[in-house]
Order: structure tokens, then C-alpha cells, then sequence
């Protein structure tokens, strides 16, 4: 993360009390993303992945009572002065609760909703709502109403509802919690798609290690509100023995290769986070004996 | 379960009404409205009425319609049977007639009749353009004749208030089911009226959250998905509400003559019918009610 | 064979606005079983288990629970002996507090206050709600809100316990309290019926998958032959454990020679293999 850029996030020690709480759910946070990264929030339940995301699109402070002291950055703007109305045309939310989100009568006036917002013009709005309901599976689901989907099929429905919105940054709170695996692949790797053509910003909450090691290239592991680990995937799922100490796991075939790489003393100083790299490790490692 | 809960939202359809911009409709609702408060004159009433029932017969919703005025009518009509009895009236009052304990007075009848008149004119009016109206159409149409956007977002969420409870009491009341809910009738499903407020002010502010972090009610321009243009029929039917509006409330105010409440009779029998009949269909319909809600 | 519980004939569901979402399931579910019912979102795996306590009730066909068709039998009695847990937490809590929670099924049983007592206190304990005792349902967050829910359930002991994606949104710590609970249920003399995505649950908890595919169930089989076949995975959306795909791309080069359901199990596969490889 060497960048001679600004930041397009920033957060300088940013503190976060939840109203009547004792404990702050965000504890001196001091973060830098830059605009094209694929980020990947790791965390276990309560540990602030949530909070530091509302924080984004100034949902904390401007609509979550709470005391934040400290400042958040979106493109150089403090959103303790612009209201969520404005962030959002910058910043893109899914948030962790499908139902929540949902407030049309239709699936496509619910993507269309965003898009009215924008100023979107109705020809280009069209093409986009087919597009992005392409996108997350749900093309003929045009016209049924939101409260008619399966807990899956809104999930997919709130993801395109931010999607279509074309935001800069895109932040997804455990987006695909309810969606099938194939579906959960293919979504995720739209957004990293979009990342890489269109240098979309992704910030992404996911518990699924999986999924983190094959798409991000930036991995901050949260517990109890500080940032305890931030950088590459391959930097910090190698450090197994603090996110075991807060809890978490790592890919299985990290996981696996830790095990082997003890029990046989292999001595593999970089553990492999994707299954590619594991298959052709585990294919080199045992073909040469 | 669901047949407890007012259907009152829009019922999807492509009739003349349908058709029709909100602007317009809204107009009418509120012309409506004005005349009806400041009437009590039985014709003028009982005119809009006739014309209600008709646009609501033109415009295919006549199920949801008649739902909901099944459950609104005979709270409607009890006013009937109260008025007659303690007429909301200037006294002298001229009995007519006796039933049991309860003198029934001429001004009473009149008093009941017109604020049943009163009251179901305007909540006709009101269900056909509830009714007939896509709720985006309504804001966006609101939007561009510059309704803040305070405004605009509190009607947003209070006509979706009701979408909203009736979603969450049909949920609340499965998972009290789900986990052996005692007993039946009112006393189980009253106290479950709590959590369903709750979780309603809960889901209006996550609502409100949803909305804006998708720009709702940002600055510069707007579009619309469900294209709403005004036409020149709209126009059109705009400035006939007005004009109807504001000659009729014109006559109302001027023309002392529209009162009837001292020239217009009621015979005895008819009195005593009316008032037994409504107090009959009010009765009948707290027993369906109560029924009803046992066996869910 | 033990007693069967759940018997599905013939059942189809059709929803108000006419999508069908249920086609002709015919389906036996026994005491003690631990099945998982996967497929491809919109599948209809939600509408199947609704119809197990009777919150919707067949369009066509048969559900019958313990011997009586459920469709003249009311969900709160059905509620003692089929639990559900729902894929949505928040269409699941309602009292004031965590432990005004758990207190409703059990109460609602009619049990002694000292037993409510007794089962609240272990649930708490078990799902490690101590901390949130005394909070509002709503004030805890979302993956929490499910643990409550199952623990609301649990209170309850009944005879078959659906779980609706019961490990969505979970972290490594309270997924594996969940795996747990479903041993224990099982162990407990329970059936457990999970509705899931999450492979790993599939893959080294549950014992007979039921899979469904478009309204129809496509396969009832156990969990090794679902994931063996490849073909039958990717056309219900579903992809095996990253250590299971492993071992699958292995075998193709002929590697190893079967399949790994786990990290354990692909541990001792390449122990044998290597021992295979060494004793040429
Ligand atoms: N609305 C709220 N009011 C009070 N406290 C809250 C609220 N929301 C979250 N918290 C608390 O703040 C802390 C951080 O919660 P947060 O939801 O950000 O965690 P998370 O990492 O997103 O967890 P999860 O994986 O469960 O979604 C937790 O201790 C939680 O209990
Ligand atoms: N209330 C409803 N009204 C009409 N259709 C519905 C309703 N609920 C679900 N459906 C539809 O019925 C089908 C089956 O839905 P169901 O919820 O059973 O799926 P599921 O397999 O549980 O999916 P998921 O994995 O997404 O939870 C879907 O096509 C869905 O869109
Ligand atoms: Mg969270
Ligand atoms: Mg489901």
C-alpha cells in the first residue's frame, strides 16, 4: 500500500459509543483506503465490522445516535457534515439485513428507487435495471414484490439495488449470508469485476475466509473495536496463531497446509490462502519425494 | 390472518382512474374533504356520495374497496345511533320518538345522518385515491411541485405505515403460534399489539436509513421510473375539481338556505329503523370481528 | 426403523400470486434423523419446512406430523412437537428481553416456573447469551438475534427442530455452537432438520441431505454421495467445502484416491497416499 494518493477513505482516531453503551464498539481507529482496493473486514460477531461500515456512508453519526469522536474521510468530505443523502451518491450500502432494505412495491422499482435519486435518465434506467437483476439472478423477478422473495432472492435483490447506483464505493455487510454458494461466487466476483475495470472501491464484511483469500487484496481483521491485523490476504491469513487468539479461522487449505506443515515438517514459509496455489503446492510438495 | 388486517394500499390496475395523474386525484380527495367539513347539507353530501361509489365502480377495486368499508361502514354508522340519541347539536331538540331508554330527537337523526354522510364521502374519496395511486407517483409528483422534502418523507412513511403493520402483526402473531401462544381471542392478541409497534418504529427507522443511503431526498435533479406526466386530461380534470371545489364551498357559505337540520322530518317509524338498524349492523359486526379474530 | 414423525404426499404449495413453490414432495422423516435440506435459492426448502408446523398449509396434498394431517391442526398446537426456527430472526422475536425470550415457548407448555426456570438458565448458558440477558431483542445485532431465536426453540425440547439457515451470518465461535447444538439435539433424541448453504455444516454435521432443485425434490441421499457428485452440486448452486474441491482436483490427477469431507479426513488421505506412494 505504498500511495503517494489521497485516501479515498479515511479514518483518524475515530471512537464510537453506542448510546447508553459502556464499551465502544469502534476504538481508536486509524485507517487509509485507497480508491481501487478490495477491502475485507474480518471480525467475529460484535466485534464492530457493522459499526465501522455505517461509519461510511455517515449513517454514524448523522442518523445512529451514539457519541463518535474523531473523523471520518469520504474523498476528502468529514461526514459529520454531509448527511447520508449526499454520501450515498458516492458511497453504495448493503446492509446486513435483507428485509430492512426493501421498500418498494416492485423489484424493479425497488433498483429503480436509487437510480430516480441520481437524476437517472428513464431510457438508461431501464437498461440498468435489466442489467443489474441479470447480474444477481433475478430477471424475471421484475415485477413480484419484494416481501414475495425468498430470503436468498432479497438479499440478491438488495445487492442490485446499491449496485445499479454505479457507486464509487461499494460496501457490502456480510451480503451473501443467505445466498447459495454459486450465487455467493458470482456476486462477489462482480464486484471484482468492477473493481478491476471500473477501480470501484470494495469493502466488504464476510465471515466466509474462502471467499476473502480468493478476491481481496486488503484484509483488516477487527476484535472488540481496534483494528488488530491490516494488509494483504497473504500477510495476515499467515498469521494463524493471532486469529486463532481472537477466534477466527483461516481458508482450509491454509488450515490444512498449517497441519501438514507441522506434522511433517515440510517447512513452507508462506502458507497457500487459495485453492489454486494449495493444488499445485500440495502437487510440487509430494511429487519431488 | 390476513383477512383481519385493512388492505389499504394500492390495488394494481389500468382503469380510467388508474390513469388519471395524483396531482389531480389528490385535488379531488382534498375538495372533498373541505366540502364535507363545512356541509351538512344531506343532497350535497349524498351527491358526492353517489359520485365516490361511481369512480370506485370504474375503477376495478371493488374487493379491496369493499373490504375495507366492510370494516369501516358500521363503525361509520354507529354515529347514527349515538347522534339520535345525544345529538353533537345546538339545544332545542325535538323528541320524536322513544326506544326503551333513549329518546330519539329530531335533530338527532339529521346530525347522525349527515356526519355518517360526512364521513363516508371523504373516506370514500380518500380509499379510491389510496387506491388507485402508486405511492412513488404521489412523491415524485409532490417533489415537483416543490413538497419539501421533510414533508415528503414523513407521507412517504405514513403510507407505508400500514403495509408495514400489517406485515409485522401477521409476523409477530406466526412466531407467538410458533412457540405454543396461550389461549385465543382479544386477550392473546392484544398483547402481541406491542412488540408489532415496536418492531414498526424499529422498521421506520431502518426504513428511513435504507431510503437515504440511497440518495433519497438528495439535492439536484430527479427522475422518475413510473413515468408521471400530467397530460392535458389531467390538467383538465384539475381545473374542474377546482373550480367545482371552490363554487360549491362558495354556495355552501352564502346560501343559508342549505340547512335543513329545522325543515327536514323524520317520521317516528322511520326514525326508530334507522336507529335500530345501525345500531344492529354494529352489533353484528363487533360479533363477526371478535370471531374472527378467535379462530386465527 | 424408528417411528416416522413427518410424511409428506404429494405436497405442493402454491403462494397467493401463483407462484409454485412446492411441486409433489413426498417425503418421510423419522425420530432422531439429522437431515439437511439444501438447493439453489428460491428452491422452495422454505416453504417445505413452513409446512412441518403447520404456518402454511398444503394446496395440494398431504402433511401429516405424528400421525394427524396438519391442515385442521392449529400452529400452536403443532408447536410442541415441531419447533422452527426462522431464517429471519426478526420474524422470530418479539418479547421484551432475551430471557422474556426464552421464557414464552416453555411457559406456554405449561410447565412449573422452577422448570421455565431451569431451561431458560441452560440455554443461556449454552448459547453464551449472559451478557445480553436483559437486552431488547432488537438492540442486539443480527447474527446474535439468531442464536436467540434457536435458544427460544431449544427452551421449548420439542420433537423436531427446523432450523432455517441456522449458521447464517455466525463467526467461527458461534458456527461451531451451532454445529454443537445439533449434535446435542440428535444425541438428545431429537430430529434436526437444517435448512443450509453453509458446506461445512452439510459436509460434516448432517446425515441424510435432502436436495431440491425449482420446487422439486431432485435427491435423499447421505452427504458423501451429494458431494461426490459434481454434477448434481453445481446444478443446485451449490459448491462442496474448499478442502472437499481440494481433494476432488487431487483425485482428477490422480493423486489421491477418494474424496475428503473434512480437514481430518484429508489429512489421513494423504497420510495413506503417502504411505501408498513410499511403500513402492
Ligand atoms: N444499535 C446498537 N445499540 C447498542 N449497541 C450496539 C448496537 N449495534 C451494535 N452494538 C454493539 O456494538 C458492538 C459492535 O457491533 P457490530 O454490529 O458493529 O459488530 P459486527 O462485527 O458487525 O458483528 P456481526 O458479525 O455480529 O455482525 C457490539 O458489542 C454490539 O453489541
Ligand atoms: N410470500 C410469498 N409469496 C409469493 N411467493 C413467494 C413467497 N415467499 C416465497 N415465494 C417464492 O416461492 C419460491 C420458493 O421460496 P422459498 O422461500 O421456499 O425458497 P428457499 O428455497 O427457502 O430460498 P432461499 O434459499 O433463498 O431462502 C421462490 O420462487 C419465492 O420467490
Ligand atoms: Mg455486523
Ligand atoms: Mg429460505
Amino acid at each position: 500500500m505504498m500511495n503517494t494518493k489521497e485516501p479515498i477513505i479515511e479514518f483518524r482516531d475515530v471512537t464510537f459509543y453506542y448510546p447508553i453503551s459502556e464499551t465502544p464498539a469502534l476504538q481508536n481507529i486509524n485507517l487509509k483506503i485507497y480508491e481501487g482496493e478490495y477491502v475485507a473486514i474480518l471480525g467475529l460477531n460484535g466485534a464492530g465490522k457493522t459499526t465501522l461500515q455505517l461509519c461510511l456512508n455517515g449513517v454514524i453519526p448523522n442518523m445512529i445516535m451514539g457519541e463518535l469522536t474523531g473523523d471520518v474521510f469520504i474523498k476528502g468530505l468529514n461526514t459529520r457534515d454531509y448527511p447520508t443523502r449526499e454520501l450515498a451518491k458516492i458511497v453504495g450500502m448493503v446492509f446486513d439485513n435483507p428485509e430492512f432494505q426493501l421498500t418498494q412495491t416492485s423489484v424493479a422499482e425497488e433498483v429503480a428507487l436509487g437510480l430516480e435519486n441520481l437524476g437517472t435518465s428513464p431510457h438508461d434506467m431501464e437498461e440498468i435495471i435489466g442489467e443489474v437483476l441479470q447480474t444477481v439472478g433475478l430477471s424475471g423477478l421484475k415485477d413480484r414484490s419484494p416481501f414475495e422473495l425468498s430470503g436468498g432472492q432479497q438479499q440478491r435483490l438488495a445487492i442490485a439495488s446499491a449496485l445499479a447506483m454505479h457507486p464509487e464505493i461499494f460496501v457490502m455487510d456480510e451480503p451473501t449470508s443467505n445466498v447459495d454458494p454459486v450465487g455467493k461466487e458470482e456476486i462477489i466476483a462482480v464486484a471484482a469485476k468492477l473493481n478491476q475495470e471500473k477501480h470501484m472501491t470494495v469493502i466488504l464484511a464476510e465471515h466466509e475466509v474462502e471467499v476473502v483469500a480468493q478476491y481481496a487484496d486488503h484484509v483488516i481483521v477487527i476484535d472488540k473495536g481496534k483494528i488488530i491485523l491490516d494488509g494483504t490476504p497473504q500477510q495476515v491469513f499467515n498469521q494463524i496463531d493471532v486469529l486463532a487468539k481472537c477466534g477466527l479461522r483461516t481458508p482450509q487449505v491454509t488450515e490444512f497446509f498449517n497441519q501438514i506443515n507441522q506434522s511433517k515438517k515440510l517447512g513452507i514459509k508462506e502458507l497457500p490462502i487459495k485453492i489454486d496455489e494449495a493444488e499445485s503446492l500440495m502437487l510440487n510438495q509430494f511429487e519431488k519425494k | 390472518m390476513r383477512g383481519a388486517v385493512l388492505p389499504i394500499s394500492m390495488v394494481p390496475g389500468n382503469s380510467v382512474v388508474h390513469k388519471i395523474a395524483p396531482l389531480p386525484k389528490l385535488l379531488w380527495a382534498v375538495g372533498v374533504l373541505i366540502i364535507s367539513f363545512s356541509t351538512r347539507n344531506p343532497a350535497i353530501l349524498g351527491a358526492m356520495i353517489v359520485l365516490g361509489l361511481f369512480l370506485a365502480s370504474i375503477s376495478n377495486i371493488w374487493s379491496s374497496f369493499l373490504k375495507v368499508m366492510g370494516i369501516l361502514f358500521p363503525i361509520m354508522v354507529i354515529a347514527i345511533f349515538l347522534q339520535s340519541i345525544a345529538p353533537a347539536f345546538p339545544q332545542p331538540w325535538t323528541p320524536i320518538a322513544q326506544l326503551g331508554p333513549f329518546t330519539i330527537y329530531q335533530e338527532g337523526i339529521y346530525s347522525g345522518l349527515t356526519l355518517f354522510e360526512r364521513t363516508f364521502s371523504m373516506t370514500i374519496f380518500a380509499m379510491v385515491f389510496i387506491m388507485t395511486t402508486h405511492p412513488s407517483d404521489l412523491f415524485v409528483s409532490l417533489e415537483k411541485i416543490g413538497m419539501p422534502y421533510v414533508i415528503n418523507f414523513i407521507l412517504t412513511v405514513t403510507l407505508q405505515l400500514i403495509p408495514i403493520l400489517q406485515r409485522e402483526f401477521a409476523t409477530v402473531l406466526s412466531a407467538q403460534k410458533s412457540r405454543g401462544m396461550k389461549g385465543t381471542g382479544f386477550g392473546a392478541v392484544l398483547p402481541s399489539m406491542v412488540p408489532v409497534f415496536v418492531g414498526a418504529i424499529e422498521r421506520v427507522q431502518q426504513m428511513s436509513i435504507s431510503l437515504e443511503s440511497r440518495a433519497f431526498g438528495s439535492t439536484g435533479k430527479k427522475t422518475s421510473y413510473r413515468n408521471v406526466v400530467m397530460g392535458v386530461k389531467d390538467y383538465v380534470i384539475m381545473v374542474v375539481g377546482l373550480l367545482a371545489s371552490a363554487v360549491t364551498l362558495y354556495w355552501i357559505l352564502v346560501d343559508k338556505s342549505l340547512d335543513w337540520s329545522r325543515t327536514m322530518h323524520f317520521s317516528p317509524t322511520l326514525s326508530v329503523i334507522l336507529v335500530i338498524t345501525a345500531a344492529l349492523i354494529f352489533v353484528t359486526f363487533i360479533v363477526i370481528s371478535v370471531s374472527k379474530i378467535i379462530k386465527t | 426403523m424408528e417411528e416416522v414423525l413427518i410424511t409428506c404426499d404429494n405436497l405442493s404449495h402454491v403462494y397467493s400470486g401463483g407462484v409454485v413453490a412446492v411441486k409433489e414432495v413426498n417425503l418421510k422423516i423419522r425420530r432422531g434423523e439429522l437431515i439437511g435440506i439444501i438447493g439453489q435459492n428460491g428452491s422452495g426448502k422454505t416453504t417445505l419446512v413452513k409446512h412441518f408446523n403447520g404456518l402454511l398449509k398444503p394446496t395440494y396434498g398431504k402433511v401429516i406430523i405424528k400421525g394427524e394431517e396438519t391442515t385442521n391442526k392449529r400452529v400452536q398446537e403443532l408447536s410442541r412437537s415441531v419447533g422452527y426456527v426462522f431464517q429471519n430472526p426478526n420474524h422470530q422475536l418479539f418479547a421484551k428481553t432475551v430471557t422474556a425470550e426464552l421464557e414464552f415457548g416453555p411457559r406456554n407448555l405449561g410447565l412449573s416456573e422452577e422448570e421455565v426456570h431451569e431451561r431458560v438458565e441452560k440455554a443461556i448458558e449454552f448459547f453464551n447469551l449472559d451478557t445480553y440477558r436483559d437486552q431488547h431483542p432488537y438492540r442486539i445485532s443480527f447474527p446474535l438475534r439468531k442464536l436467540v431465536g434457536m435458544a427460544s426453540i431449544y427452551t421449548m425440547r420439542p420433537d423436531v427442530f427446523i432450523l432455517d439457515e441456522p449458521t447464517t451470518g455466525q463467526d467461527n465461535i458461534t458456527t461451531r455452537i451451532v454445529y454443537q447444538l445439533i449434535r446435542r439435539l440428535r444425541d438428545e433424541g431429537s430430529t434436526v432438520i437444517c435448512v443450509a448453504h453453509d458446506m461445512i455444516l452439510l459436509a460434516e454435521v448432517v446425515e441424510r441431505m435432502i436436495v431440491m432443485r425449482d420446487s422439486v425434490l431432485i435427491a435423499d441421499t447421505d452427504p458423501k454421495t451429494v458431494f461426490s457428485d459434481r454434477k448434481l452440486m453445481s446444478s443446485t448452486h451449490l459448491y462442496p467445502p474448499q478442502i472437499t474441491e481440494l481433494s476432488h482436483r487431487l483425485k482428477d490427477k490422480n493423486f489421491i484416491n477418494t474424496y475428503a469431507l473434512s480437514i481430518d479426513e484429508m489429512q489421513k488421505v494423504t497420510d495413506q497416499q503417502l504411505q501408498v506412494k513410499r511403500s513402492k
